[in-house]
């Protein structure tokens, strides 16, 4: 609010309806205030804060700091803008560099005129994010979050964004609450395992796998294949499963989706003995592991001249802009590859004639069908996209892992994918991928570096509070949902329609309850 | 219009033979001849099963009515019910072994302080159950259907850290109370005094309740918001405090299903209410979401299919598919017949 | 009941419908027709059965009995959208447009039926698909342009104000390519200007779009104005069927909406 300073200050006062409330009311008082004096106020607050902050963790004390000097030299209205962004970084240069030329390229993005900087910035950001193995070693350190993720952390963060950027179609665009998202997790990482590994050592059947001799017992596809075969047979499987529920209204939808993210890990776990036939389907609580490496092979890999590695973990003997390439980096570039392709699918689904009746089917599914929108089979293609997507992300993950376990297929992982997408912004896929990147990173090694900044720094004497910040990760992401909800239903970064539809209510009473029911005659 | 609140008609129900009402009689058949084999084979284990089944089917009737209760009133799915119950297991330990200081081998003394526990556990999770509407829901009325189902699966995680920071991450346990002598047999099997006195606290619960839906003023308010909140609001009703009362009671009951629990099976961990939950929303489901006496009905089949599959011996799935089989009933039932067992799907139509 | 007869060149056929909720019979077997190139009105008290028949012509509701004849083709209990493919597009009586779309895009949903791209080749944009959605965006202006809406494309659903909303449910209707098009009380809260400048709009359809127009309407200016034919529902019978004018004189008509007593009234001070 506090950027819309002097020049706004006349025009937004004139909404007298919005200025019932405390809130608003203290918000209006402030906004009145000379800007000199809002200035020494919140700087004085904000030393107060940094003080306290520094007693409590020195680099935290500097960063509060920092960043409220740096918003304020760059809010006032003596000091041009490239002055003071020039300041700070100059300023940063000598002590931090890595932020100074992180601060750098962000300033240099805005400084873009728009119509251009819409097409820069994502691919800044593209290269940023593909360059991160060569600078991540190099990065500065986060106060509380402390040291940025490494690069694996990197493939987990990109393949969960993945998977909530395939349930945004289902949720975000089509409005359909699905809890059982894991399901379509399970099945993508099953499918690479059964034909990857050693888990049917009765057949022998090779074709295109890397890294193993040829007679090697079990059934090995190149893993690459089978990504592609997992999504195309879990979209299969949310067809099967979509078509008998998709025709339930929302909240029976959401129930069943969750009764099969139940079901599918019990079957997981129970189905290495089925039905005491004594066949081996998925190996039980085991798990099924070694899954074989990803690679393109030797032909492929000496026809680009090593750029596609033949086998992703022997890979990879060469040294580039001063970076050791190891295979995880191999398997983080891969994952940026599958994640744009994702991406990029969405975009195209969003802005066509099937997004457009998804979006319709969310507001209105009456009028909808009424306008020729055929219900089952537009909300069964939302269905099989997000399902392909995150079969997709299965077979990958289960790939990089090497294993798949029942045991990762809990309901959290649901409610974790679907409080990404909330936090992000139901409906966005910017703000899917900001969220699901930040919760995964979390997930991964954020709650646990907070844990240790909490154990360290916050203590009474010398009684350290002991916390296992990990084990309380489903309720933080519920509190989170909770959060959000309540506060921000729209997300960080908003879809403007969702945020109307969440502000406004949209007519959802299902055809299938005016079916049956008939309330007016 | 007058279109609404009737159920469809026997004849028209009859009037369509479906061949998915006939693969369902089939398989309720193929059930039925299973159970009569298992009966035959070993009658003393099928006996010994069903009194296990009505014993925690009793305890799934007291959750699945907070379900039903809810949904039929604002047609939301409280994920965060199971999570209550759960609250209730522990608060009635705490409560027991704190605050009145139950231990094994205190005789009669027992009865009183099972009694006052069952009350504080009531009213602490009937409190904390409409702190959660007034939180997490209230706040989200007349927004999109989706909204608040979602807050409550947040709430539902959020309750069970509470549980977790509260209790830590293992099974907590409570004294072995109930006497397991037996209160009379038949057909060599003893029924013991711990399945009775689950079926003896849980009737009257049950009764109260329903004389407090049918009988009493605020009863009438719940019926009359279920049908329609806005015409309710209308005709002078505080919606609101009938949604609070709703909840108030769904926790008691709840925290009644958690004494019961904790006391019966001795163990509680933060973990356990949300499964619990599931399944006692499927019975609720079963029966006929919205419906009471339905909710009972389904708890008790529940109860019963849980305990057959895992007690009998002649290819019973066991303990291991538990869950899918609940789960597969919970989805059959919300698609081909999402009305339940005792008709009626949603209070204000059928 | 008068039956329709069959020689006649009619869009749409229903023979002898009726919808019953549980116990309560909403529509009593009617059977009903409609003439090519007319415009007929379904009137009737309020709670006659009107809407509900709509949304059994619709497909929102499924007949307890009966069959609806669409041209030639049987679409008794299909769903809603293989009957707006075939050709009937409808407006709602509560507008329920896609209120958090723009006009441009409400009208495009409309022609969802009519539109050939898929999920595949939506991801890969081919240029079938480029062309399209080019198409169908002109075309959607060239409606929004002939309902009157022309510069509200860009204007989110839920901004415009009442008349337009109902114009642009029309021009959503239109844009599904109706042969039929029922509009369920089109002017229902218009103030007089808006109802006569809807009424224009009425007759602009019908002369230059060659549709056939089936409209549930109370306001009887209207009714009496545009229609061809008028039909009376009450209690979920048809209880009377012709010219407007005729209708308007028939007893059974004025008694279903004055009462038994202003029909007397009326014999009385026609006969002294």
């Amino acid at each position: 609010m506090t950027d819309q300073l002097g020049t706004h200050v006349g025009t937004q006062g004139e909404a007298p309806a919005e200025e019932i409330g405390v809130r608003n009311r203290l918000r209006s008082r402030w906004r009145a205030m000379p800007i000199a004096m809002r200035a020494g106020v919140s700087i004085g607050l904000l030393l107060v804060l940094a003080v306290l902050l520094f007693l409590l963790d020195h680099s935290l004390g500097y960063a509060v700091a920092t960043v409220g000097a740096l918003y304020w030299i760059h809010r006032l209205p003596q000091i041009p803008k490239a002055v003071a962004q020039a300041i700070v970084v100059l300023l940063f240069a000598f002590t931090v560099p890595s932020l100074a030329l992180a601060l750098a390229i962000a300033f240099g993005v805005f400084w873009i005129p728009n119509p251009w900087r819409a097409r820069v910035l994502p691919a800044v950001a593209i290269l940023l994010v593909i360059l991160y193995p060569f600078y991540q070693d190099k990065m500065f350190i986060v106060p509380v979050f402390g040291v940025w993720p490494d690069i694996a952390t990197g493939v987990y963060m990109l393949v969960f964004v993945m998977m909530a950027v395939g349930l945004n179609i289902v949720v975000g665009y089509a409005g359909l609450l699905d809890l059982g998202y894991v399901a379509f997790y399970a099945t993508g990482a099953y499918t690479a395992a059964w034909f990857a590994s050693l888990q049917f050592p009765h057949q022998n059947w090779h074709f295109g796998a890397v890294g193993i001799t040829g007679d090697l017992p079990g059934i090995h596809v190149s893993i690459f294949l089978l990504i592609v075969l997992a999504g195309m047979f879990t979209a299969l499987f949310g067809i099967v499963i979509g078509l008998p529920t998709l025709r339930l209204r929302g909240d029976y939808l959401a129930i069943v989706t969750l009764g099969f993210g139940e079901i599918l890990p019990q079957v997981a776990r129970n189905s290495d003995n089925l039905f005491g036939t004594g066949f081996n389907l998925t190996n039980g609580p085991n798990g099924i592991t070694p899954l074989d490496s990803p690679g393109f092979g030797n032909h492929i890999s000496n026809l680009t001249n090593g750029f596609l590695p033949a086998n992703y973990l022997q890979c990879c003997n060469r040294t580039l802009l001063g970076h050791q390439i190891q295979s995880t980096d191999v398997f983080f570039w891969t994952a940026i590859v599958l994640l744009l392709f994702t991406v990029f699918c969405s975009f195209r689904l969003q802005f066509s004639r099937l997004g457009r009746a998804w979006i319709a089917i969310r507001e209105d599914e009456t009028a909808a069908a009424a306008m020729g929108v055929p219900l089952m089979r537009t909300k069964t293609w939302a269905y099989a996209s997000g399902a392909f997507f995150g079969g997709i992300a299965g077979a990958y993950y289960a790939a990089f892992k090497s294993a798949t376990f029942p045991g990762d297929f809990f309901f959290n992982i649901s409610v974790f994918i679907l409080c990404m997408v909330i936090l992000g912004g139901m409906g966005n896929i910017w703000g899917v991928i900001v969220g699901g990147a930040f919760l995964a990173y979390l997930n991964q090694e954020g709650l646990a570096n907070t844990g240790s900044w909490i154990n360290t720094n916050i203590h009474v004497g010398n009684h350290h509070p002991n916390l296992d910040v990990p084990l309380y990760a489903s309720g933080i992401y519920g509190l989170i949902i909770l959060v959000v909800m309540l506060f921000r239903p729209e997300g960080m970064i908003p879809s403007k329609r969702v945020a109307a539809e969440l502000h406004h209510g949209v007519h959802d009473e299902p055809l299938y309850d005016a079916q049956h029911a008939g309330a007016e005659a | 219009m007058a279109a609404d609140a009737s159920a469809p008609t026997l004849a028209t129900r009859l009037r369509r033979p479906s061949a998915v009402g006939a693969l369902g009689g089939l398989f309720v058949l193929a059930l039925l001849a299973w159970l009569a084999v298992n009966a035959e084979r070993t009658p003393a284990d099928f006996l010994e099963v069903f009194l296990i089944g009505i014993t925690t089917g009793c305890v799934y009737a007291l959750v699945a009515l907070g379900y039903t209760l809810v949904y039929g009133i604002l047609e939301l799915i409280n994920f965060a019910h199971g999570d209550v119950f759960m609250l209730g297991g522990m608060f009635s330990i705490t409560y027991a072994t704190h605050f009145f200081g139950l231990h094994t081998g205190q005789g009669v003394l027992i009865i009183p302080i099972v009694f006052a526990t069952l009350l504080l556990a009531m009213i602490s999770c009937g409190l904390i159950n409409a702190a959660i509407e007034f939180v997490a829901y209230r706040p989200l009325r007349g927004k999109p259907r989706l909204a608040p189902l979602i807050t409550a699966i947040g709430m539902s995680f959020v309750i069970q850290d509470v549980g977790l920071i509260w209790k830590g991450p293992n099974y907590i346990t409570a004294p072995d109370v109930f006497p397991r002598s037996k209160v009379f047999s038949i057909g060599g099997v003893d029924y013991t005094w711990n399945k009775l006195i689950v079926v003896v606290i849980t009737i009257p619960v049950l009764l109260g309740l329903l004389y407090l839906v049918q009988r009493t003023r605020q009863g009438k308010a719940m019926r009359a918001t279920a049908q329609d909140m806005d015409a309710s609001a209308m005709m002078g009703i505080n919606v609101n405090r009938t949604i609070s009362f709703t909840f108030l009671i769904a926790g008691g009951l709840a925290g009644a299903a958690g004494l019961l629990y904790s006391l019966y099976v001795t163990t509680v961990r933060y973990d356990q209410g949300f499964q619990l939950g599931l399944i006692a929303f499927t019975a609720a489901v079963l029966g006929g979401v919205g419906n009471l006496p339905g909710a009972v009905l389904g708890a008790i089949l529940i109860g019963l299919i849980q305990a057959f599959n895992e007690g009998l011996n002649w290819h019973a799935p066991g303990s291991d598919w538990t869950q899918s089989i609940v789960f597969s009933i919970l989805i059959l039932i919300l698609v081909f017949r999402p009305e339940g067992l005792l008709g009626e799907r949603t209070p204000e139509g059928g | 009941m008068s039956e329709p007869t069959a020689v006649e060149d009619n869009v749409l056929v229903a023979e002898d419908i009726r919808k019953e909720f549980g116990g309560l019979v909403a529509v009593n077997n009617v059977s009903f027709a409609v003439p090519r190139g007319k415009v007929v009105s379904l009137i009737g008290p309020n709670g006659a059965g009107k809407t509900t028949f709509f949304n059994m012509l619709t497909g929102v509701y499924k007949p307890t009995a009966g069959r609806i004849m669409f041209l030639g083709t049987d679409v008794t209990g299909k769903p809603p959208h293989a009957i707006t493919a075939l050709g009937i597009g409808r407006t709602f009586q509560n507008i329920r447009l896609f209120q958090n779309m723009s006009a441009q895009e409400n009208v495009m949903v409309g022609m969802h039926a009519r539109m050939k791209a898929n999920l595949f080749n939506s991801i890969l944009r081919t240029p079938g698909v480029r062309k399209e959605e080019q198409q169908a965006r002109e075309r959607a202006n060239e409606l929004l342009d002939y309902s009157g809406l022309g510069r509200k494309g860009g204007e989110t659903a839920r901004n415009l104000p009442y008349g337009d909303q109902r114009r642009l449910e029309v021009a959503r209707a239109l844009a599904t390519e109706p042969q039929l098009l029922l509009l369920d009380e089109p002017t229902a809260g218009m103030n007089p200007q808006e109802s006569a400048e809807f009424t224009a709009f009425l007759y602009k359809l019908r002369d230059e779009q060659a549709l056939t127009v089936l409209m549930i309407e109370h306001d009887m200016r209207v009714v009496m104005g545009v229609s061809d034919r008028v039909s009376v529902l009450d209690y979920g019978e048809k209880i009377a069927e012709g010219e407007p004018k005729d209708v308007q004189k028939n007893e059974r008509v004025i008694e279903a909406y004055l009462g038994k007593a202003a029909v007397e009234d009326m014999k009385r001070q026609g006969l002294s």
